[in-house]
């Protein structure tokens, strides 16, 4: 009880807190200096349609290097804690084979999910999206595979290499930019193209694969780690 | 609108916060942060929501002549993807954790994780 | 030069390449990530060669080919760059250490370090608010996994309690991002200054970025999920998680210190503060070596944190201090963390293991020098330009928190390098070579930054001090044999001698001669000791370089150096003792105290400036004289050991080896009394409300005499006797001193040689006789004048120097005293001066009377003379002796020539052999005849008449068929002063003991108490986290 006065007591202190912000929070009645740049500029500096995955690939590009490493670094943790427990203890019986109905489904489903979600990193640049959503979306495949056929086994080594490749790919892109072009992630190595095209804003729909590669790899490799703990 | 996002922003922090603080269940406990994190993205695109403007992407809606008066702020909407990101991780580490010290201790609850004191 | 975002590049892409390794290569992994580690580290370096002794400019590095604001910018200055060394040092270090539980746990594990190590170079390096954050989570969540890594079942409880904080941390550290982009449309830091200023919400969005950043820093008392991780997680890990993420961590703050504005800089310095002192407190309750190391990184870091919020008023000092505390935290604490994998048990008394290997000790005293600010280390540096940067901007008060934190942090690393080196030690420590090397080779870094921070501070750089260097060589020769090494230790103190010979004033040479010269002859009892005595010589030559130091220091800083080198040399000396760790402990921390008490009254004198000479003491302000003298005579008497603070010297000088008890007692005592010398002839007696300071001194001499006499009386130990003696002889010095007359100096300075003469002497006697006999309690010894004549003559004549009868030279001194007296009008003490005379009698009769006449024991008939080399000494401070008594003017003469130069008034005439003053004459030859004379006649008709006299038996009593409890207490020489003791019992009530032992117990009982505030619950913890937030959010916005 006393620990419940505690935690309201302290949530209200911080809720004050929360409630100064609001009270003072106006919104901006026009882009400041840092919006109005990327608005004016973003076109001419990386050729990308999408202001947002400008900012994220190249602007903040370090952001996001440092985004996919806490994939890899959360993916490669999890599988240390999850198989250094407890010893297997084998198959678990009991559990009901899952329905025909369900395989073939799946079976139709995962490719169109997995093109779909190359589609969405592909188009990062352009159209909302991009390399964390495309990512995320190959990964849902997975889980729908994992869901259907718990007992598949799965290539821990495709996953690994196809992760590590696309993280060393996305790592020399940037070092590229250091030799090439303005600096670290600079996205003006490739031609611009035209904008609008698919071709175009330079390294961005690399990057945008790469990174969707990388994060469909490491959701993947997440999941299968705590599916395999199920087994 | 803002004001609303805003306000529920902030309420979704307190309460995953209070959940996180007082729920003696590692799930709950994790559980509650997740709503906390929710409302913390939600708070950060708030801020960089423009009354009556569009999403940040150029094209034929928007050409880039009038980019400046016609889009809301990219930054927040770049940061908050780079925080549900962290968050998820953070998440997934929480959880493979959980897993752990329930295969090694058989428990959930937090209060028995009092070994290491004063 | 690679740019030095290639750090980062490297870190990641090695961690990437470590995915694509098949299992089972765990090897190849680990050489790649040493690579990688090392290839960081090599960047780290070279920046550091360009921007330090390069003298490049400050790298500005972009990225995304934009301009900052608009992309992410890093940034790597000088203060970067030492921090990248360290971080990535610490990262290859410890990955070396690590080595077989990284190959155990997978190239997984590797990859992690490598990100690790990599957040905090980018939390160092960027510019970027929001890539702070990114980097802080990378560090975080590297965390969670390096916790992975330990043997300790609990450590999966601390790291889900530390992602709980985290977890809160983030959230806090998100919403204040956000507002402050919306307050400044930028996430550039250097867009952020003065950024509080605007009140409102901007300025609540700077207060939770910086409570977010200050937490990360591990205040008091959000903090108990740290120290759970330090306690629980792989020692590897724990030192970078103390030298590398703490450094992050701090210069995080400082970096964005600067959008807090004014109103942040005291609220940084006063949490650095009362954590730095409140963790120094909580680590004396500890006795987990980790989580004592987790307290002491704590309140290390905290103190930093107060360097912060000083910056300003620190000025151009800033960085010298700060990272003076920060690099010698970081080598430290890894080193000691390191060392803690290679010991097995976790109890700090287990660490005794350690003492198997001279090599480890030596590593270890260095990191608890380089902790507790000792010289020649960069903390000494730092501490010193801190205390005067402090007094300089009037933070007087700061000062005595950080020097009482300091103390306590100093009692509780020091009391465990005292059970490191006299605990039971079970076995020897499994080592590897390699584990040893990187071991050492961390103690050399810590070396080599003392000799950096010597080079590039304002002051001198200690470790070119010949006399140092002198005494660290014999370092380097302690493989020798110890008669060698006695050699060339008595031929160091001859030639040092010798060189600086001609350089010294009379007071100087005084000193001189009994440091130099006296050691040696001390030093020639040492050819008694067999094999190699590892560690005496080089501790023995620390005290003496460190004397030698002090009597030619010019400076305030090189007196204080000095000071402290000998302070350091002599506790490793007097811990050699076999049952001294508790007098040691003591001994050292007064002498701390003392220390630190020098320190700020050099500073208040200054007024911060760094460099002040001796010479300018005469200067100081009248406001600021009485409480500058206060100050430094405080800091002196605590090693003259004056009443009150004499408790540690009775047990420090008996529990000492033979040998460095005279050293202790007849050289290094004398350094109080140097001081106090320094002291009054610069400063003179300034008053302070109307009292005179050295009336005041006058009363302290007056009491500790007669305290230090009588206690001495009731001694059974022999040693212990002669110890409260010295305290006794050291009131009697101090006295002298404070008449501030020509004759009490002149007295004074008679009694430095006399007093190093006798006592050495009968420290020497004695410890040769409890030698041979097993014992120093001396109703167990009694009728040894047959069987050790020697001994005995030396104690007969030490005794007769020392009470001041004729025909020896303590006739002499107390004949000046009592002319020196008459001088003064300074009534009430003199009486009770005058009291302790006779006291001094009763003791000194007990030495002759119960060690070498009655009967002797049945079990002491075998015993021979004391060894050779013992005796040796003994009977060169006879001759001695014997000549000064007759011609006194030998060295006399000239100091009463130079007194003439400072009190012209009431000297002494010298005419011929005779010497007159204003009251009378003295004739040495004469008062040596005459008394000769009566001797011999007395001696003769003694004889003559007690030919026939009756033998009695030893125990003479009746037992009627029973047995005593304690059939000793029936010995005559038992309780000998019984009815003294019931006249003047009242006298010894142990008020000095039982009141420090209050401050003591009082500091425990607080600190148990308080730590019962970390529950160990993670809950708990997240609440003093909100707790701590939204206080410090009330306090700084309260203060806008």
């Amino acid at each position: 009880m006393i620990k419940r006065a505690i935690a309201f007591a302290l949530l209200a202190g911080l809720g004050l807190v929360f409630l100064a912000l609001w009270q003072g929070f106006e919104p901006d009645p026009s882009l400041n200096r840092s919006a109005l740049y990327y608005a004016e500029n973003t076109v001419t500096d990386t050729g990308a349609a999408n202001i947002v995955a400008a900012v994220i690939v190249t602007y903040r590009g370090l952001d996001t290097l440092g985004e996919v490493t806490v994939l890899f670094l959360t993916a490669a943790i999890v599988a240390m804690v999850l198989r250094g427990g407890l010893a297997d203890s084998g198959p678990r019986p009991g559990r009901w084979p899952t329905g025909e109905l369900l395989h073939t489904g799946s079976r139709l489903l995962v490719p169109l999910i997995a093109l779909f979600g190359a589609y969405v990193f592909l188009n990062g640049h352009l159209t909302p999206g991009g390399g964390f959503q495309g990512g995320a979306i190959i990964a849902s495949a997975m889980l729908l595979m994992l869901l259907t056929d718990p007992a598949r086994n799965f290539s821990h080594r495709l996953i690994a290499t196809t992760e590590s490749v696309s993280g060393l790919a996305y790592v020399a892109i940037g070092l590229a930019g250091m030799a090439l072009a303005g600096g670290f992630l600079d996205n003006r190595i490739l031609p611009m193209g035209e904008f609008g095209s698919i071709l175009s804003a330079g390294a961005i729909p690399l990057i945008y694969a790469l990174i969707g590669l990388k994060v469909g790899a490491e959701f993947s490799s997440i999941l299968l780690s705590l599916s395999e703990r199920e087994k | 609108m803002v004001y609303l996002a805003l306000a529920t922003g902030f309420a979704l922090i307190l309460l995953g916060l209070y959940g996180a603080i007082t729920r003696r269940n590692l799930l709950r406990l994790i559980v509650g942060f997740t709503v906390a994190d929710t409302g913390t993205h939600l708070v950060m695109v708030s801020v960089g929501y423009l009354p009556g403007r569009t999403a940040p992407i150029l094209g034929a809606a928007v050409p880039p002549e009038v980019a400046a008066l016609r889009i809301i702020d990219p930054v927040p909407q770049a940061l908050v993807l780079t925080a549900i990101v962290i968050g998820l991780g953070v998440t997934a580490l929480m959880l493979a954790y959980a897993w752990r010290i329930y295969a090694t201790r058989g428990t959930l609850d937090i209060s028995r994780l009092r070994q290491l004191k004063w | 030069m690679v740019s030095a975002i290639s750090i980062i590049a490297i870190g990641l892409g090695a961690a990437f390449l470590l995915g694509l390794m098949r299992e089972g290569r765990e090897a190849l992994a680990h050489a790649l990530t040493v690579l990688a580690l090392g290839a960081m580290s090599a960047v780290a370096v070279g920046w550091l060669w360009l921007l330090g002794p390069g003298g490049a400019a400050v790298q500005e590095i972009t990225t995304a080919g934009t301009m900052p604001p608009f992309a992410i910018n890093l940034r790597v200055g000088l203060t970067e760059a030492v921090a990248l060394v360290m971080i990535t040092l610490a990262g290859l270090a410890s990955a070396l250490h690590m080595r077989a539980v990284l190959l155990r746990m997978g190239r997984r594990a590797m990859a992690v370090l490598l990100i690790a190590v990599m957040a905090l170079a980018g939390i160092v390096m960027t510019r970027d608010l929001f890539n702070l954050f990114v980097f802080f989570e990378l560090a975080a969540i590297s965390t969670g996994g390096m916790v992975l890594l330990s043997d300790d079942e609990d450590a999966l409880g601390a790291g889900f309690k530390y992602m709980i904080v985290a977890q809160i941390v983030s959230i806090l550290l998100l919403i204040g991002i956000i507002f402050a982009y919306h307050a400044t449309g930028s996430l550039n830091i250097d867009d952020m200054g003065g950024l509080a200023a605007m009140g409102g919400g901007a300025a609540l969005a700077v207060f939770l970025v910086v409570a977010a950043l200050v937490l990360e820093t591990k205040p008091f008392p959000a903090n108990g999920w740290a120290l759970d991780i330090y306690q629980a997680a792989h020692p590897g890990f724990s030192a970078i998680l103390s030298a590398g993420t703490g450094t992050a961590a701090l210069i995080a703050v400082d970096k964005f210190a600067g959008a807090g504005g004014a109103a942040l800089a005291p609220v940084l310095t006063g949490l650095g503060l009362l954590t730095f002192v409140a963790a120094n407190l909580l680590g004396l309750a500890q006795t987990n070596d980790r989580r004592l190391l987790g307290y002491s990184s704590v309140a290390q870091t905290g103190l930093i944190l107060a360097v912060i919020g000083q910056r300003e008023a620190l000025g151009e000092s800033y960085l010298l201090i700060a990272g003076g505390l920060l690099v010698g935290h970081a080598i430290a604490k890894a080193g000691l963390f390191w060392l803690s994998g290679l010991v097995k048990g976790r109890d700090l008394t287990d660490w005794a293991t350690l003492r198997r290997s001279p090599l480890l000790v030596f590593a270890m005293a260095t990191f608890l020098a380089m902790l507790l600010g000792l010289p020649p280390f960069p903390g000494f540096y730092a501490k010193w330009a801190l205390v005067h940067g402090l007094v300089a901007s009037g933070g007087g008060a700061l000062v005595a928190l950080v020097l009482i934190g300091a103390l306590i942090e100093a009692g509780y690393l020091l009391r465990w390098f005292g059970f490191t080196m006299k605990r039971e030690a079970s076995e020897a420590v499994a080592s590897t070579p390699a584990e040893l090397a990187l071991v050492l080779a961390v103690a050399l870094a810590g070396w080599g930054a003392g000799w950096i921070w010597g080079e590039v501070g304002p002051y001198e750089n200690l470790l070119r001090a010949p006399a140092l260097l002198l005494a660290l060589a014999f370092l380097l020769l302690d493989w020798l044999p110890a008669r060698v090494k006695n050699v060339a230790a008595i031929a160091a103190l001859i030639g040092g001698f010798a060189a600086s010979f001609a350089s010294y004033d009379p007071l100087q040479m005084i000193f001189a001669a009994i440091i130099m010269p006296g050691g040696a002859v001390i030093l020639l009892a040492s050819f008694y000791e067999h094999g190699r005595r590892v560690g005496f010589y080089p501790s023995a030559m620390l005290m003496f370089a460190g004397m030698a130091m002090l009597i030619v220091a010019q400076s305030s800083f090189g007196f204080f150096a000095a000071w402290e080198v000998l302070t350091v040399g002599s506790y490793f000396l007097i811990l050699r003792g076999k049952y001294s760790e508790p007098h040691a402990l003591s001994y050292v921390l007064f002498s701390l105290g003392g220390a630190f008490a020098i320190m700020a009254g050099f500073a208040l004198a200054s007024g911060g400036m760094a460099n002040f000479t001796m010479a300018a003491l005469a200067q100081v302000p009248l406001t600021l004289a009485p409480w500058v003298f206060i100050l430094l005579a405080l800091g002196f008497m605590t090693k003259t050991a004056a009443i009150g603070l004499h408790i540690w010297l009775p047990g420090a000088h008996a529990e000492a080896e033979t040998d460095v008890s005279p050293m202790v007692s007849g050289i290094l005592l004398k350094a109080g009394l140097f001081g106090l010398m320094v002291l009054m002839l610069q400063m003179g007696s300034p008053s302070l409300y109307g009292v005179k300071l050295t009336y005041v001194l006058l009363w302290i001499g007056a009491l500790t005499a007669l305290i230090g006499n009588l206690i001495a009386a009731f001694q059974e130990d022999a040693k212990r006797l002669l110890a409260y003696s010295s305290i006794g002889q050291m009131g009697y010095a101090i006295f002298g001193i404070a008449l501030m007359n020509h004759l009490g100096w002149l007295m004074a300075l008679m009694f430095v040689i006399n007093h190093y003469i006798y006592k050495s002497m009968l420290f020497l006697s004695v410890g040769g006789v409890a030698k041979r006999t097993g014992t120093r309690l001396m109703y167990k010894m009694g009728g040894l004048i047959a069987l050790m004549p020697l001994s005995f003559i030396a104690v007969l004549i030490g005794i007769i120097a020392m009470s001041g009868v004729p025909p020896l030279s303590g006739f002499g001194g107390r004949w000046i005293f009592y002319n020196a007296i008459m001088e003064s009008d300074a009534r009430a003490p003199m009486i009770v001066i005058f009291l302790s005379g006779p006291i001094a009698f009763l003791y000194l009769f007990r030495l002759i009377h119960s060690i070498f006449l009655g009967q002797l024991k049945d079990e002491n008939r075998r015993l021979r003379e004391a060894p050779f080399w013992i005796v040796l000494p003994q009977m060169l401070y006879t001759a001695f002796l014997l000549v000064f008594a007759v011609v006194p003017g030998l060295a006399l003469r000239r100091v009463d020539g130079y007194l003439s130069t400072i009190f012209p008034e009431h000297g002494l005439n010298w005419d011929g052999l005779t010497i007159r003053s204003d009251y009378g004459y003295w004739s040495p030859v004469s008062v040596m005849a005459v008394t000769v004379g009566i001797f011999a006649s007395v001696l003769l008709l003694l004889v003559l008449l007690n030919h026939r006299a009756q033998k009695v038996k030893q125990f003479n009593i009746v037992y009627s068929a029973e047995r005593p409890f304690r059939p000793e207490t029936t010995h005559f020489a038992w309780n000998f002063f019984a009815p003294y003791r019931k006249a003047l019992g009242f006298l010894l009530a142990p008020l000095a003991t039982t009141f420090w032992d209050g401050v003591t117990g009082s500091l425990h009982g607080a600190a148990d108490f308080l730590r019962r505030f970390y529950t160990g619950d993670g809950q708990h913890y997240a609440y003093h986290v909100l707790g701590f937030v939204l206080v410090l959010i009330l306090i700084v916005g309260g203060g806008l």
